[in-house]
């Protein structure tokens, strides 16, 4: 089941991004865990799938990080690296540069507002076991 | 008893639970759609957030998480409390009363005891990208030979050498992160009563530590991070969050067996 709540219709104000991202850090999977150690008449309820935001390096992670590198204006940088040829081609990289890495990391899917991709997971109810 | 209906049509969901003497100063509204107002549930010496939510809808929109961590955290410079994991929602306000709060009375006011007069805050810190490139590469004779290879050149032609150097610089990084959460871990010390590493939300996290701290020593901890900022100056933008809930610090409240 899909959902498309988010109209922006509501009072409420919308976290930016940034923000957001800080909320997640700090309240998912944190916190007093009802259903698994007090028994109570939990309610299932569906919950809309977080993406944990966790880092895993990987190929693409290699060859963001090599095209920032590639992009990187070399007359920004201080004196005397080693090894840098310094100077030739690059004229046309300037200013290139942050996009790469800006645009590299945030791992948060889905909260642009559009909703359209996500995967309800539900909770079980757990009623009367004892 | 029959089961639960799963029918039911409003449920009640659980914020956090606080100590029992808790007044609510300000409305509220909380998650779901339409959003509940915000309302207490007493039992003994203890105190239940909560809200009404509508079952029919799922919950963990943007609002819903915002709103969770926004009441949560509007409590912590007045009582302490324990935060309950997010979309925690029960049949009726008489299980909150009987089957959480009683049920666990003494456990819950034990980890509120010691949670009282402490607040958790969260350092995080982001590497300045090119400032940590150019860090490594002066530091990595390796990586700075690998950028000279691909520099112009054909991006598929260099695939190899592209994935080495990232590799590299990946390491790199890993170990710059290693080395600055332990120098912020030595900086606070002397200020918090317990921290906790978060694992790196993003490829360029410097750092991201949770601080369990004692209310007045929010000066001392302000202090320590804007030395740190200003000793990081160019290369890690800094943040303190908080006060916030001490949602990195309530697991170890769970019984052990």
């Amino acid at each position: 089941m899909t959902t498309a709540t988010q109209s922006g219709g509501g009072v409420s104000p919308r976290p930016s991004a940034s923000g957001l991202a800080d909320v997640i850090d700090s309240i998912l999977d944190k916190g007093l865990v009802i259903d698994a150690y007090v028994r109570v008449s939990l309610v299932g309820i569906e919950l809309l799938t977080v993406d944990a935001r966790i880092v895993i390096a990987s190929v693409d992670t290699y060859l963001r990080f090599a095209e920032a590198v590639n992009r990187l204006d070399i007359s920004q940088e201080k004196e005397g690296l080693p090894g840098l040829v310094s100077g030739m081609q690059e004229s046309g990289a300037k200013s290139k540069t942050k996009g790469a890495l800006e645009a590299a990391g945030e791992k948060l899917r889905d909260f642009a507002g559009n909703g359209s991709d996500r995967q309800p997971a539900s909770r079980r109810g757990r009623g009367e076991e004892s | 008893m029959a089961a639960e209906s799963t029918k039911q049509k409003t449920g009640v969901y659980v914020y956090g639970i606080l100590p029992g003497d808790i007044e609510l100063t300000s409305d509220m509204t909380g998650v779901g759609d339409p959003p509940g107002q915000v309302r207490v549930v007493r039992s003994g010496d203890l105190t239940a957030l909560v809200s009404e939510v509508n079952m029919s809808g799922p919950l963990g929109s943007p609002e819903d998480l915002a709103a969770h961590k926004e009441i949560l955290d509007a409590c912590v410079a007045d009582a302490p409390v324990l935060p309950m994991r997010f979309g925690a929602v029960v049949a009726s306000e008489d299980a909150v009363t009987r089957e959480l709060l009683d049920e666990h009375h003494d456990e819950f006011a034990g980890a509120l005891a010691e949670l009282d007069g402490k607040a958790q805050y969260v350092v995080k810190g982001r590497y300045v990208g090119n400032v940590i490139l150019t860090e490594v590469l002066s530091e990595n004779k390796r990586a700075a030979r690998l950028r000279g290879e691909i520099r112009g050149a054909d991006s598929d032609a260099t695939r190899e050498a592209r994935i080495q150097l990232g590799e590299i610089i990946n390491d790199a990084v890993t170990l710059k992160r290693e080395t600055d959460t332990r120098a912020l871990g030595k900086a606070m010390a002397d200020h918090c009563e317990a921290s906790l590493v978060r694992d790196p939300t993003h490829e360029l996290d410097a750092v991201h530590v949770a601080f369990l701290v004692r209310v007045g020593q929010e000066k001392e901890i302000e202090r320590a991070v804007k030395n740190l900022s200003e000793q990081w100056d160019g290369r890690v933008e800094l943040r303190l969050l908080g006060p916030m809930a001490a949602y990195d610090f309530i697991a170890a409240t769970e019984p052990g067996g």
